[in-house]
C-alpha cells in the first residue's frame, strides 16, 4: 500500500510551533560558563548555517516535487528548517553568544561555496540526488550533533526546543524515506534518466567541492570538540538501515554512491580522507570568499525575533 | 482553519477596495492573483504591509488577448524587469502545481519594492491575538488581516467574533 503523505500533511501542520511559544527568558541561560560558550560557539553557528542552507535544500526540492501533497511538505520542511535555525540563533543569544546587535555569525567559506552551488544549480539537480542527500545530512544532524549538543548543555529552554525540533525532524526523515521509495519505485528507464542527470559535471564538482569538504570540516571540529566517532557512525548506520528497509530505495544509484561515500566519512583511516577530503579542506580555505559573489537575500532571512512588527 | 483569537480588524471580500488604513500595519493574506490586485490599493494608506502569498500566479501589466503561452511569455518578462533580486523573483515565480493563472496587477511588484511592503511566502498556520504565525516560527504583528476571497482561510476560516 502506497504512503498517505496527504494524511502526513495534515499532521505537519497541526504540529506546528513558534518561536513565540517559548520563553527566552526563562532560568537556566546561567548554566552556559564561559568555558562551555567559547567551546560551543563555532559548533552552534555552523548547526545555525547547516539548517539554513539545509532550508534552501528544501526549496529546491519542492520544485521538483512528483506530487503536489508532497511539493506542501517540502514547502513546510522549508519554513522548519528556517525556524531551526531561527530557534538555535534565539538559543545563542541567549548565551550571549551573539554580538551586541545580534547578528549571526558569519558562514565559513565551505558555508558559502555551498550556498553558491545552491543559488547557481540549487533548482536544476536532479530529484533522487537531492533527495537522497537531505535524509543523510538529517540522520547525521538528528542522531549526532543535536544528541552531542544535549549532552553538553543542561539548560532546559534548550532542551525544550530540540524536543520540538526532534519531533519535527523525526518527521523530516520519515517522508525524506517515503520519497526515496517513490523514486525507487520509478520505471527503470526514469531511474536511469535520473542517474544520468546526476552525473551532471555541475554535481559531480558540487559535490567533490562543496559536499566533500564541509563535511569533512565539521567532521573533524565536532570530534575534537568530544563527539564520540561512534556517534557518527550509528547516525550513518541509521541511514542505511532505513534506507534499507524499504523495497524499493535500493533501486536508486545515488543512495548507494552517499552510502558509500558515508561509511568513507566516519572511517578516519580511509584513504578518502588522505587523498581527496583533506586535501580539499585545505584548497577550499584558500578560496576567497569575495570571488563567490553576493548571496542571494534568502540568506538574510535568518531571524532570532519570535515576533516581527 | 480558524481565526482563532485574533483581536485586529479583519477585510474579507472586496472590503479592502477603497478602505483607509492609515496608521495600520496590514496583513495580506491572498494567493498571488488576488494580492496583485489587493496590495497597491492596501499600501497606497496603510503604515506597512506584509503580503503572505499563498502560492504564485503569473503577473501582467494588462490582460493580454491570445494564447496562453503568449500571457506567460510577457509575464516572465514583465517580472525580470520589475523584480531585480533573483530570490524574490523565484518567490514570485509560479512552480508545476498550483493554480499559475494569468492576473493583471501593474502596480504589483512596483509596491513590493516599497521599503514598507515585505513579501513573505512562509505557510500561514494560526492566527494570535496580535497577529499570524508563520511555519518559519515568527509571529508577524498586524494590526489589520485583509483575507483575498480565494484564500484558504476565507474558506475554512471559522469567524469566532468577525463577521463575514
Amino acid at each position: 500500500m502506497s504512503y498517505d503523505f496527504a494524511a502526513m500533511l495534515q499532521t505537519i501542520k497541526d504540529k506546528q510551533w513558534s518561536l513565540a511559544d517559548i520563553d527566552w527568558d526563562a532560568p537556566g541561560a546561567e548554566t552556559m560558563t564561559d568555558e562551555l560558550r567559547a567551546k560551543m560557539r563555532p559548533f552552534m553557528a555552523d548547526l545555525v548555517w547547516i539548517e539554513h542552507v539545509g532550508a534552501r535544500g528544501f526549496a529546491s526540492l519542492a520544485t521538483k516535487a512528483p506530487t503536489p501533497e508532497i511539493q506542501e511538505i517540502y514547502r513546510y520542511f522549508h519554513a522548519e528548517e528556517q525556524k531551526h535555525a531561527n530557534a538555535e540563533l534565539a538559543l545563542m543569544k541567549r548565551w550571549g553568544m551573539l554580538d551586541e546587535d545580534g547578528t549571526m555569525p558569519e558562514p565559513n567559506i565551505n558555508v558559502k561555496l555551498a550556498i553558491k552551488v545552491l543559488d547557481d544549480f540549487g533548482d536544476t539537480l536532479p530529484l533522487s540526488g537531492l533527495a537522497t542527500l537531505i535524509p543523510l545530512l538529517e540522520c547525521a544532524l538528528d542522531g549526532a550533533l543535536v544528541k552531542f549538543l544535549l549532552e553538553e548543555i543542561s539548560d532546559p529552554v534548550c532542551h525544550q526546543v530540540f524536543r520540538h525540533i526532534n519531533s519535527d525532524e523525526s518527521r523530516h526523515i520519515t517522508v525524506d524515506f517515503q520519497v526515496l521509495e517513490l523514486i525507487g519505485a520509478s520505471a527503470p528507464h526514469t531511474l536511469l534518466i535520473e542517474t544520468i542527470g546526476n552525473l551532471k559535471p555541475q554535481v559531480i564538482i558540487g559535490l567533490i567541492v562543496v559536499f566533500v569538504p564541509l563535511i569533512n570540516k565539521m567532521r573533524d571540529n565536532i570530534v575534537a570538540m568530544g563527539l564520540p566517532e561512534q556517534k557518527l557512525y550509528n547516525a550513518v548506520k541509521r541511514f542505511v538501515t532505513v534506507g534499507g528497509r524499504g523495497k524499493h530505495t535500493k533501486r536508486i544509484p545515488a543512495y548507494h554512491v552517499l552510502k558509500s561515500q558515508a561509511a568513507m566519512v566516519i572511517d578516519r583511516s580511509h584513504p578518502y580522507h588522505r587523498y581527496l577530503a583533506d586535501p580539499m579542506v585545505k584548497v577550499t580555505s584558500l578560496v576567497p570568499a569575495r570571488l563567490l559573489g553576493k548571496p542571494q537575500s534568502w540568506t538574510e532571512e535568518i531571524t532570532h525575533e519570535p515576533v516581527a512588527s | 482553519m480558524t481565526l482563532g483569537e485574533f483581536q485586529g480588524e479583519l477585510i474579507r471580500g472586496t472590503a479592502w477596495l477603497g478602505h483607509d488604513f492609515t496608521g495600520q500595519r496590514v496583513a495580506v493574506i491572498a494567493p498571488g492573483r488576488e494580492a496583485a490586485q489587493i496590495v497597491p490599493e492596501v499600501a497606497a494608506t496603510a503604515l506597512s504591509v506584509k503580503v503572505f502569498q499563498e502560492e504564485p500566479d503569473w503577473v501582467l501589466p494588462l490582460p493580454v488577448p491570445g494564447p496562453r503561452a503568449v500571457g506567460v511569455a510577457m509575464a516572465r518578462v514583465f517580472l525580470r524587469w520589475q523584480v531585480k533580486d533573483p530570490w524574490v523573483r523565484r518567490l514570485l515565480t509560479p512552480d508545476r502545481f498550483g493554480s499559475r493563472r494569468l492576473a493583471p496587477g501593474l502596480g504589483y511588484f512596483a509596491t513590493l519594492r516599497r521599503p514598507n511592503c515585505k513579501l513573505i511566502t512562509w505557510p500561514v498556520y494560526a492566527f494570535a491575538a496580535a497577529g499570524v504565525r508563520t511555519a518559519e516560527g515568527v509571529e508577524h504583528r498586524a494590526d489589520c488581516v485583509v483575507l483575498g476571497p480565494s484564500s484558504v482561510f476565507a474558506r475554512t476560516a471559522t469567524p469566532e467574533g468577525h463577521p463575514a
